[in-house]
C-alpha cells in the first residue's frame, strides 16, 4: 500500500520527498474543486516535482456543465504535458481523457458506486485506460475487501481528510452578503442548524460552487495495516485545508503505527476524526420506517380501502384489485389499530344505488356496515387455507 | 415550412391514482415507482400489480410509462434486480430510469428495456451523454444545472433524446453529491432516505468577519419553465420532466394539465401567443410552492435563485376538496372529500381539458341522501350533477381571499 497526497508547494515537495512519497496530487485552480495553483505554478511545480522523481497527478475533478467544459479545455489541454496521470470524477472528463490522450486515467468513483458491478462497469467502460479508482468513503471494510479483490485495478481510499457533504455550482455565501464579497473570492463559514445535532459544518464558497464538509474528518489510520493487508493500493492524506500540514507526523504513524501516539495524535489534531462506515454500513435500516407500514400490504389479496363507514348504512371501498369485488367473496377486513374482522356481502350496491353481483376494479362498492370497522381500514379477500 | 416537433411531457406519479390523474389531465409520459430500487421510500410506490394496471391504464390511452431504479445500489440490494426487471419487461415498461453503472449494467444483461440515464447521475455536458450512450442508455435525463442551449448541443453532438426538467422541486447540490443524510441521520440519501437538511435554517457564522446569520441559504426556489417551452422545442429537447412523486393529486393533474395544453397550443398553432398563457401562469401558482425560479435554464442560477424561507409560497391557497368517484344523472357527482367544504361554498372542478368549472355547493347530501351542512374528510358526499363533470375530475376550494 502507497501513500499518496497533495501538494501546493515546493515546501510540500521537499518534505514528501523525505517521507517517500513516490507521486503527488497537484490541483490546479481552474480544474480541481480545492485546488489553488495558477497554471504558471501548476507546470513549476510539475517541473520540480518530476525533477525530485515524483509522478505527477494532476486532478481533474470538477463537475461541468457543457459550456464549464469547453472554457476549461484550453486550461487543460496546456497542463497536460506537465502531468503523468489525470483524475477524473465527471464521466465526460473521462470519456474526453479516453478520446483525446494518452495519459493513464485515475477515476475517482466516490458519490455512489457501491457495488462491485458498477466499479466494473467503469473498468470495462475505459477500455484497459484507467490505472486506478477512487472508492466512496461509504464502503464497509467486507465491501472494500471484495473490491480489492476482484477488481483488475488498484484502488484509493482516503485515509485522512475532510468529508465532502455538499457540492453545489451555486454561490451560496456571497448570496447572504452580496455586497461585501467580489466575485470568485474564497468564502468560510461554519454553519449550524437547530434540526441536526451537529454544530460547525464548514462550508467554503470558491468559483466552482460552494461545498460542505462533515464537522468530523475521516480517518483510517487506525485501520492502515487492516487496509494493507487486504491489498488496498493507495491511502490518501488530505491536509489541504489543515494548517500547518501533518502530514509527516501522519505519514510516519501510518508506517509503523502505535496505538498511544496515535491518541496524541487525535488529541492534539485541530479536528474531531471518526472512521465513516469501514466497520458497518446501515444507512438503509430506518427505512421500513419511513413507510407508512399499512402501505405494504397491498399485494395480492388487498381489495381496498374502506373510503367510508356509516354506522348502520354502508361500508364504501373504492376496488383496487383487477378481479373486482363479488357478492359471493368473503371478506378479511384489517382495521387500523390491527384487529383483524372478517364478514361475507349481504349487499353490494353501486353508486346509483343498484344492487349488483359485481364491482368492477376502479369502482365504488358500498356494501352493508360492518360493526368495529372504520375508515382507512383495509379490506382483503379472505382466503380460507390461511 | 416543417415545425420542429414538441417535447413529451413527463409527470410524476407517486401512485396508481396520481398515475391516473396524470394520464387523464394530458401527461404524455409518467414515471413511477416500485417498492425498491427508487429514491422516494417514503412515497406510497407501486406494487407489482399496481405498475401492471398502471401500465394497462396508460397504455390503453397512447401514454408511456417510465419505472425508476435510480438509486445507487449496494451489492445486496442488486441480488433482487434481476426479477424485478425481468417482470418490468414482461408488463411493457417503457423505460427505466438508471443512475448507477451497476444497474444499467443489470438491466442490460437481464432485458431489453430502454435505459434512461437519471438525473441523480449529473450528466451535464456532451462528452459524460456520450459515455454513458456507450453504456447503452437511449436518452439522458440532465443535471438541472444545464441550460437548455447547453442540452441542445448535448442532443446534437451525443446523437442521444435527451430530457430536462421543467417544474418542481430541486436539489440545491448536484444530484448524487449530497450525502448530509448519510453522514448526519444515517440515511442513504441516494438509496431514498434523503432527510432533506438543505431546506433546514442554518445558523452561519463567517470566518473572516465572525458575523453570524440565520439563513436556509440551502433551500432552492422551485424551477417552472411555462415561458420557456419555445426554447425547449427549439432545441430539439424530447422530454420535459415535471418533478413531484410525493407531490398531491391536485399537483400531478395541474400540472399535467397546464403543461400539455400549452404544447398543445403550440402543436396547433406553431406559436405560442395564446391568450391562455396568463390563465396556465395562473394555475401553477394556485399549486403549493416555493417562489418559481428559471434556476439554470437559460443563465447560471445564482443568488436569486435561492428560497431562503422555510414554508411554500402563499400564492398557492387553494387547496384541493376531493376528486369525483362517480358523475352521472342518477348518482350525481359523488365526491371523495379530502378537505371539509361548507353549504354554499365555491368550488371549482377542474376538467381534463378546457377552461375550470364553477360550481356552488348548493346541496350536499351524504351517501343515503341524507342532507348535511358541512362535509368531513374521509368521507362520500353527493352534489347535484352538472353537466361536464366526470370521474376523476378533481375539485378545489379557495381557502383565502
Amino acid at each position: 500500500m502507497k501513500l499518496t497526497t497533495y501538494a501546493g508547494n515546493l515546501h510540500d515537495l521537499s518534505v514528501l520527498k523525505n517521507l517517500n512519497y513516490d507521486e503527488v496530487i497537484l490541483g490546479p485552480k481552474t480544474l480541481s474543486r480545492f485546488g489553488t495553483l495558477s497554471p504558471e505554478d501548476f507546470m513549476s511545480l510539475s517541473t520540480r516535482a518530476r525533477d525530485l522523481g515524483f509522478r505527477v497527478l494532476l486532478e481533474w475533478d470538477i463537475l461541468m456543465t457543457e459550456d464549464v467544459f469547453v472554457s476549461v479545455l484550453p486550461h487543460l489541454k496546456a497542463l497536460l504535458p506537465f502531468a503523468d496521470a489525470i483524475r477524473v470524477q465527471d464521466p465526460g472528463a473521462l470519456h474526453w481523457c479516453l478520446e483525446n490522450t494518452y495519459h493513464p486515467i485515475q477515476f475517482i468513483a466516490e458519490n455512489g458506486n457501491h457495488n462491485l458491478k458498477a466499479l466494473e462497469g467503469w473498468v470495462e467502460l475505459s477500455q484497459g485506460r484507467l490505472e486506478r479508482v477512487v472508492v466512496s468513503l461509504e464502503l464497509s471494510k467486507d465491501l472494500l475487501k471484495n473490491y480489492i479483490k476482484n477488481l483488475t485495478i488498484p484502488c484509493e481510499l482516503l485515509g485522512l481528510g475532510r468529508i465532502l457533504l455538499f457540492y453545489t455550482p451555486r454561490p451560496l455565501l456571497s448570496a447572504l452578503a452580496p455586497e461585501k464579497v467580489s466575485q470568485n473570492e474564497l468564502i468560510m463559514a461554519l454553519g449550524e442548524s437547530e434540526e441536526s445535532p451537529h454544530k460547525g459544518f464548514p462550508i467554503l464558497e470558491n468559483h466552482h460552487g460552494t461545498f460542505m464538509f462533515h464537522i468530523k474528518e475521516f480517518c483510517l489510520i487506525d485501520f492502515s495495516s487492516e487496509l494493507k493487508e487486504m491489498g488496498l493500493g493507495y491511502l490518501r492524506i488530505d491536509q489541504r485545508f489543515e494548517t500547518p500540514s501533518q502530514v509527516e507526523k501522519i505519514s510516519k504513524l501510518i508506517e509503523e503505527f502505535s496505538l498511544d501516539q496515535f491518541e496524541n495524535f487525535k488529541s492534539s489534531y485541530s479536528q474531531d476524526l471518526m472512521r465513516g462506515f469501514y466497520l458497518v454500513n446501515k444507512t438503509d435500516i430506518l427505512f421500513p420506517k419511513l413507510k407508512n407500514s399499512r402501505l405494504q400490504q397491498r399485494e395480492g389479496t388487498f381489495i381496498g380501502e374502506v373510503l367510508e363507514a356509516e354506522k348502520g348504512s354502508h361500508l364504501a371501498i373504492m376496488v383496487k384489485n383487477p378481479r373486482g369485488l363479488k357478492k359471493t367473496d368473503q371478506l378479511k377486513i384489517l382495521h387500523p389499530k390491527g384487529e383483524v374482522i372478517f364478514a361475507g356481502i349481504f349487499s353490494l350496491k353501486n353508486l346509483s344505488d343498484e344492487q349488483v353481483e359485481i364491482v368492477p376494479y376502479g369502482e365504488m362498492a358500498l356494501i352493508q356496515y360492518v360493526g368495529g370497522v372504520w375508515v382507512k381500514s383495509q379490506v382483503f379477500y379472505h382466503m380460507i387455507k390461511e | 415550412m416543417k415545425h420542429p416537433s414538441v417535447p413529451e411531457i413527463l409527470a410524476p406519479a407517486g401512485s396508481l391514482e396520481k398515475l391516473k390523474v396524470a394520464v387523464l389531465y394530458g401527461a404524455h409520459a409518467v414515471y413511477v415507482g416500485g417498492q425498491k430500487f427508487g429514491l422516494r421510500t417514503a412515497a406510497d410506490n407501486f406494487t407489482l400489480d399496481e405498475l401492471k394496471a398502471g401500465l394497462d391504464f396508460a397504455h390503453e390511452r397512447g401514454v408511456k410509462v417510465y419505472v425508476v431504479l435510480n438509486s445507487f445500489l449496494h451489492d445486496k440490494d442488486l441480488f433482487e434486480l434481476p426479477e424485478f426487471v425481468k417482470y418490468l419487461e414482461e408488463i411493457k415498461t417503457d423505460a427505466v430510469i438508471v443512475s448507477d453503472l451497476g444497474v444499467v449494467k443489470t438491466v442490460r444483461e437481464y432485458s431489453q428495456i430502454p435505459i434512461h440515464i437519471s438525473t441523480q447521475a449529473s450528466t451535464l455536458n456532451v462528452h459524460s451523454a456520450k459515455l454513458w450512450k456507450k453504456a447503452g442508455a437511449s436518452r439522458i435525463v440532465l443535471g438541472r444545472e444545464v441550460s437548455v442551449k447547453e442540452a441542445g448541443k448535448i442532443k446534437r453532438e451525443a446523437q442521444i433524446e435527451i430530457e430536462m426538467f421543467i417544474h418542481g422541486s430541486m436539489c440545491m447540490a448536484y444530484s448524487g453529491h449530497c450525502v448530509i443524510s448519510n453522514f448526519t441521520q444515517g440515511r442513504d440519501s441516494n438509496r431514498g432516505g434523503c432527510a432533506h437538511s438543505c431546506r433546514f435554517e442554518y445558523s452561519l457564522e463567517d470566518l473572516s468577519t465572525l458575523e453570524k446569520k440565520k439563513a436556509y441559504f440551502m433551500s432552492s426556489k422551485d424551477l417552472e419553465g411555462l415561458r420557456l417551452l419555445p426554447l425547449f422545442i427549439e432545441e430539439g429537447i424530447d422530454s420535459l420532466k415535471i418533478e413531484g412523486r410525493m407531490k398531491s393529486h391536485l399537483y400531478a393533474g395541474t400540472m399535467s394539465k397546464v403543461y400539455s395544453e400549452a404544447l398543445g397550443f403550440y402543436s396547433e398553432h406553431h406559436h405560442f401567443l395564446s391568450d391562455d398563457l396568463l390563465r396556465w401562469e395562473e394555475e401553477l401558482k394556485r399549486v403549493s410552492h416555493r417562489d418559481y425560479t428559471q434556476a439554470s435554464l437559460v443563465e447560471k442560477a445564482g443568488a436569486q435563485s435561492i428560497f431562503n424561507e422555510r414554508e411554500n409560497s402563499t400564492e398557492g391557497q387553494w387547496r384541493m376538496v376531493g376528486s369525483v368517484v362517480e358523475a352521472n344523472p342518477k348518482a350525481g357527482i359523488v365526491v371523495e372529500v379530502r378537505n371539509a367544504f361548507n353549504k354554499g361554498d365555491e368550488l371549482e372542478i377542474l376538467p381534463f381539458k378546457g377552461p375550470n368549472i364553477s360550481l356552488v355547493a348548493s346541496e350536499i347530501q351524504d351517501l343515503s341522501r341524507k342532507e348535511i351542512l358541512r362535509t368531513k374528510p374521509t368521507t362520500l358526499v353527493r352534489l347535484p350533477y352538472v353537466e361536464g363533470v366526470e370521474k376523476m375530475h378533481l375539485i378545489r376550494h379557495r381557502i383565502s381571499p
